[in-house]
This record gives structure tokens, sequence and C-alpha cells, in this order.
């Protein structure tokens, strides 16, 4: 730790870790459901489950985001973040909006659009909240003493992140409008403007992990953001191909959809080659099994599996089933979710000086948590097949090709407690660091 | 080699580009949104449906257009599927519709919210969404041709002489010739079980006859319940084959 204020990233990690476990309740109270267990319905029915299960998703996320930012920005400006006061009170504001929208789902205070059920009231608190956050970081990068690529590019995508939520709130009485802008936010966000979040992160981690040139990876980050955009922006056509809208989104969206995989192949290929190239044995193994296990799942989830089914032709069949939940599980997990662990892993031996990193509890974590997502991946998938196949081919019953798939659930819970004893070892090895101390240095 | 102010170039440009083309896109496909949609039919009750979609957070079990979760059954042709007078039975007592099964949650909606949520439906349905949902194909590629025999399956692309409500209501939780719902007992053989008075004596409230039948007393009219009934009784072995 360099500067005494990055220690703010640690409280951002510690709700990550809060709310990363709390997702994981909700989401074996649905595949429960989905096995015919339901026996919560009463208190906690399904589309309840469903919106905790997503929204702590995106919280969790958000906070290892802005955590991430707060940890690296002081290293790359070169100085104390402008307002640490301000940080921690953007921080408690971040987690009673989000514990309240929580609460409140469960009283049904939603708005019922998937992703984004977080009820008006709210959004303008989480608007004014993430303004504090850009102005804190924003005035850091200002008054710092050097700009780097790599603190633009995740400034600009935290910026363009927190611009994008504002089409969500559009408000609209056409279910077709309400669609078109519901995935400016969500599309934009994960197929887009995450992805300069990420490579910056990326670049941060390869940069401070392999030793190689800053120059080199910084160019680099710009060729694969300059994908991610080419691809991605024209790519939110694959959103469009069913909603009600023109039918040349489903040209537009089948050939820039199925060139998004390219930017996360590149994410891949340039971690990597950068890792390859730096060939210093990093004092923090893991955090570098993190970061490529980061670059190459989502590789795998993203980019791969979202090919799979971003074609109209075949999406015609797989929109709305169970396929879509398994591209979505591996790919946030892939893009996101390690990306988030990676830096946690990199910065908590700076934060507390404890040199915890290399344990066996996170190389436990690391293999076991990717295992168990991925053997989700393939529940979800052979279910998803077997849906498209009974339903939307055979045409049978809604509820009778639930009954017949219902044993791939019972594989994918299987798969969900691995995955669960992965993350377990992650928290309990995030414990185990303790808190941060107030030594600058090291 | 690529220099790292080309890539800054590369990025900054075809960002730019890119969102300029995306944005004039969004103009022209909400000028053509109207004419797909049918917005004309967008009347009030279909807009406050719409808000009670939302409010309900239906899109949390179903998926419409394709989009929600995916735990109970696509919504944006459940109009053509199951009828106005399915769906409006549904949505009063969703317990009693499918018994035992997956449960959905009685929001105890009044009549009014009822009609609007239907009117939501059948708006929905009307639209123009490029082909979707699929029509399953496979059931006509599989039904044999060679030998002139009729097949079951033939039977079930025909369709018979089935009562409209039949294919709606019925099939739902009950299965002819292995097509429909697995909640009920199939109904290939009941006219061998049953006469027409004791189908319609059935149909008017099954409770009537069987104190425990898990069957809802549904809203049908006396002449659905007479064309069903009729229908239900030449259900033999002969009309099966």
């Amino acid at each position: 730790m360099k500067y005494q204020s990055q220690k703010v990233a640690y409280w951002f990690f510690a709700v990550c870790m809060l709310l990363f476990s709390l997702q994981l309740v909700y989401g074996f109270i649905m595949g429960f459901a989905h096995m015919g267990l339901d026996g919560l319905h009463q208190w906690i029915p399904f589309n309840v489950a469903r919106a905790v299960h997503t929204n702590l998703l995106v919280m969790w996320l958000l906070s290892g985001f802005m955590g991430a930012a707060y940890y690296i920005i002081p290293e790359e400006a070169d100085r104390e973040i402008l307002s640490v006061k301000w940080a921690y009170v953007q921080l408690i504001a971040f987690v009673l909006v989000g514990v309240t929208a929580i609460i409140g789902f469960h009283f049904q205070w939603w708005e019922g659009r998937k992703f984004l059920e977080i009820p008006r009231p709210l959004d303008y608190l989480v608007v004014v909240d993430v303004l504090l956050f850009i102005g804190i970081i924003g005035g850091t990068i200002w008054k710092g003493k050097r700009y780097t690529t790599t603190s633009l590019v995740l400034f600009f995508g935290l910026l363009t992140a927190a611009l994008l939520y504002l089409p969500g709130m559009i408000p609209t009485d056409h279910q077709t409008h309400d669609s078109y802008w519901r995935w400016w936010v969500v599309h934009l966000w994960v197929e887009g403007v995450w992805e300069l979040i990420m490579g910056a992160i990326l670049s941060f981690l390869l940069i401070k992990l392999t030793g190689v040139d800053r120059e080199v990876i910084e160019k680099w980050l710009y060729v694969i953001v300059g994908f991610t955009f080419l691809s991605g922006i024209l790519g939110t056509g694959h959103h469009y191909y069913y909603i009600g809208t023109p039918r040349y989104w489903l040209m537009i969206g089948g050939v820039f959809g199925a060139l998004e995989p390219v930017a996360f192949l590149g994410m891949a290929i340039y971690a990597i080659a950068m890792a390859k190239k730096g060939g210093r044995n990093p004092d923090n193994k893991v955090a570098m099994l993190w970061t490529i296990g980061c670059a190459v799942m989502s590789f795998v989830g993203a980019g791969f599996l979202g090919f799979a089914h971003t074609l109209p032709q075949v999406n015609m069949y797989t929109h709305g089933t169970l396929v879509t939940a398994m591209h979505g599980h591996l790919a946030f997990w892939g893009a996101y979710a390690c990306l988030v662990l990676g830096i946690i892993t990199y910065a908590m031996p700076h934060l507390t000086g404890r040199k915890l990193q290399d344990s066996n509890a996170n190389v436990f974590a690391f293999w076991v948590s990717n295992i168990g997502m991925v053997s989700m991946t393939v529940a979800f998938g052979i279910a998803g097949i077997a849906q498209v196949y009974l339903e939307r081919k055979v045409g049978l019953d809604f509820l009778a090709v639930q009954k017949e798939i219902e044993v791939h659930f019972l594989g994918l819970v299987l798969a969900a407690t691995l995955f669960t004893l992965g993350i377990i070892a992650y928290v309990w090895n995030f414990i185990r660091f303790g808190r941060p101390v107030g030594k600058v240095g090291g | 080699m690529l220099t790292k102010s080309q890539a800054k170039a590369f990025f900054v440009f075809g960002t730019a580009a890119f969102s300029a083309i995306f944005i004039g896109l969004t103009i022209d496909t909400f000028q053509r949104i109207p004419d797909q949609t049918k917005s004309q039919n967008l009347t009030e009750e279909v807009i406050r449906g719409k808000h009670l979609f939302d409010t309900k957070n239906c899109m949390g079990c179903h998926t419409i257009m394709g989009e929600g979760a995916y735990y109970a059954p696509e919504l944006t042709k459940v109009f053509e599927r199951r009828g106005e007078a399915f769906i409006k039975a549904m949505l009063r007592d969703p317990e009693a519709m499918y018994p035992g099964q997956r449960k959905m949650t009685n929001y105890k909606l009044t009549e009014q919210e009822i009609n609007d949520l239907t009117a939501f439906l059948i708006w929905v349905g009307n639209m123009d969404l490029n082909g979707f949902p699929p029509k399953p194909d496979l059931i006509k590629t599989a039904s044999p041709k060679a030998d002139g025999a009729t097949s079951e399956l033939d039977a079930v692309v025909k369709n018979e002489n089935r009562p409209q409500i039949f294919n709606q209501m019925c099939v739902a939780c009950h299965q002819l010739n292995g097509q429909g719902g697995e909640v009920g007992p199939a109904l290939d053989l009941i006219g061998e079980l049953r006469d027409i008075n004791y189908l319609k004596e059935w149909l008017r409230n099954p409770m009537s006859i069987k104190p425990d039948s898990k069957m809802p007393k549904l809203p049908l009219s006396e002449e659905e319940i007479t064309e069903l009934a009729a229908y239900l009784s030449t259900l033999k072995k002969e009309k099966v084959k």
C-alpha cells in the first residue's frame, strides 16, 4: 500500500464478500424451486429470489469495482484520495440503498424490469451516490501527479457506466420501448463499458504482477477496448431481434454480436501473453491465477457461450430459455466475479500487511469455485437444450418439460454446492487477512 | 508496428463512429415501432396492464417477448394458446388452476386489474415480433407418411374436430394423443368411462361429483359445457386409432 487512503478499498471488498455470500443463498432457493422443492414459496416466491439474486450480483460487483478504483487510482495518480471521509459516506450510502432495495423486494417494492428492479425513488439515490463516487475518483485523478492510460480508461468506464444507468429510468408505457432502453443499461454495461473497467483493472494487475512495461500493456488495452466498442455497441442489436423492433436488427445484431467474442479473445490472449512475456515469478501467484482465470473464463463464458446463441437463427429457439441462464452464469463469473476476486487477492496483502495470498485456502477457492461454476454451466446447458428441444421443437407443454428437466437441477444444485465450498474458502481467507493496517509501504 | 497513439485513435474514433451509427438506428427504430407493435391499440387498459405487469414483477418468473425468468411459461402468445377465459381464471385464483404444481402467487387482483392485464397480454400477442416465438416444427416431420396410416401424431396436427375451448383450456392440464399438460389424467378414453350427462355435470362443478377433486370449477358457459361434454363423450377406442 503506497497511500493511506487506499484502505477505503478494504471496506468495499468486505461488502463484496457479504453480498456475494447472500447471493448464493438466493441462488440455492431458486435451484431447489426448479427441482420442485418450493417450501419457501409463501415467504420468498421465485420472483423475489430472482430479483434479489441478480441485484445482489450487480451490487457486489459494483462494490468491487468501486473498491478497485479506490485502491488503483491513488497508485496510478500518485496521490491520496481526494476525501477519505466522503469515500466512507459514499460507501455507507451505497450499502444503505442496496440493503433497502433488497429488503423492499421481499415486500414487492420493485419495478419488475429484469435486472433493473430497484424502485424509482432508490434509483435517484443510486445516481446521487454514483455521482459522488465519480466526483471523488475524478477529482483524485485530476489533481494527481500523472495521468495514466489505465486510470483514464478506468475512469471513462465508471463514468459511462453511471451515465448509462439513466436510459433505464426513462418512463414509458410501451413494452417495446421499455425493453429497448433496458438493454441500453444492461447490455451496454456488461458488453460495453464494464469491459473498460475490466480491461483497466486487468491492465493494472498485469503491470503489477508481470513487470512488463506499462507502455506495452496500455497500448494493447486501447486495442482491446476499441474492439469491445466496435462490436459491443451495435451488438446490442442481438437483444432487438424479437421485441417488436425492425427486422434489420437481425442482421446488425447477428453480425456485430458474432464479433463480440473477439474482444474477449483479445483479453485472454493479452493476459496470457503478458504473463509469459513478464516471466517474473510474481510474489502473489494466486492473484495471477485469478487474473488469467478471469481472462480465460470470460472468453469461454461471455465470448464463446455468448456466440453460441447470438445468431438470430439459433436465438429464435433459445431466446427466453435456460440456455440464457447457462451463458449468463459463466459470463458474469468469468468476466466480472473472477476479476473482482482477483483484485481483492492482489490488494489484500498490501492492505493488511499479511501475506496470506498464496495460502492453500485461496488456491482451493480458485480451483473448486471454477470447477463448480463450469459444472453449473454444463447443468444449465443440458437443461436448456432439452427445454429448447422439447418445448420449442416438439411442442410439449411448459410444465411437462420442466418436469422432464428437474433432474438437471439436482445436478445444478450439486455443482453449486461445490462452487459454494470454493467461495466459503475464499471468504474465510479474506477474514483471515484481518483489518487493514495504517502502515504505508510494501 | 502499432504505436500507442494509433491504438488510442482506433479506440476513440471507432467508439465515436459506432455510437453515432447506433444512435441513428435508434431514432429510426423508434419511428418504426408504432407500426410493428400496433401502438394504435395501446389503450388505457393496456397501459394499466403493462404497469401492473411490472409492479407484480411477472417477469421474475415468466418470460414475455422471450425476456424474463425461466420458471413459468412464456406469455407472448398466451392469449392465442389459452384464451381469455383461462387467463382470467388463472389470474383470479392461480393455485386452483394447476393443483399440486409449481405455484404462482395469488395477487388478489380486482376484476378491473384482471381485465387490464388480459388486455395487455392480448396487445403483446398481436405484435409483429419477427417470427418469435417459433412454431414447434418436429411434430409434422415426425408423422409417418409411407404406409398412409393415420398416426396419433397426424391426429394432433389436424386437431380433429376439437372445440376451440378444449384446445385452450383442457389441454393446459390434460393430455390427448400425448399432447397437453400432465396435471390431470389423460382424456383419450374418457368417452368409454363417462357418458355425456355425467361429463356435463362434472364440468359444471367437479366438486359436486367428487368432493375431493382437485380440478377447479372452470368459467364455462352452458353452451361450452354442452359442446365439450359432447366432444369428450366421443373419445373412445376407435377414435384414438
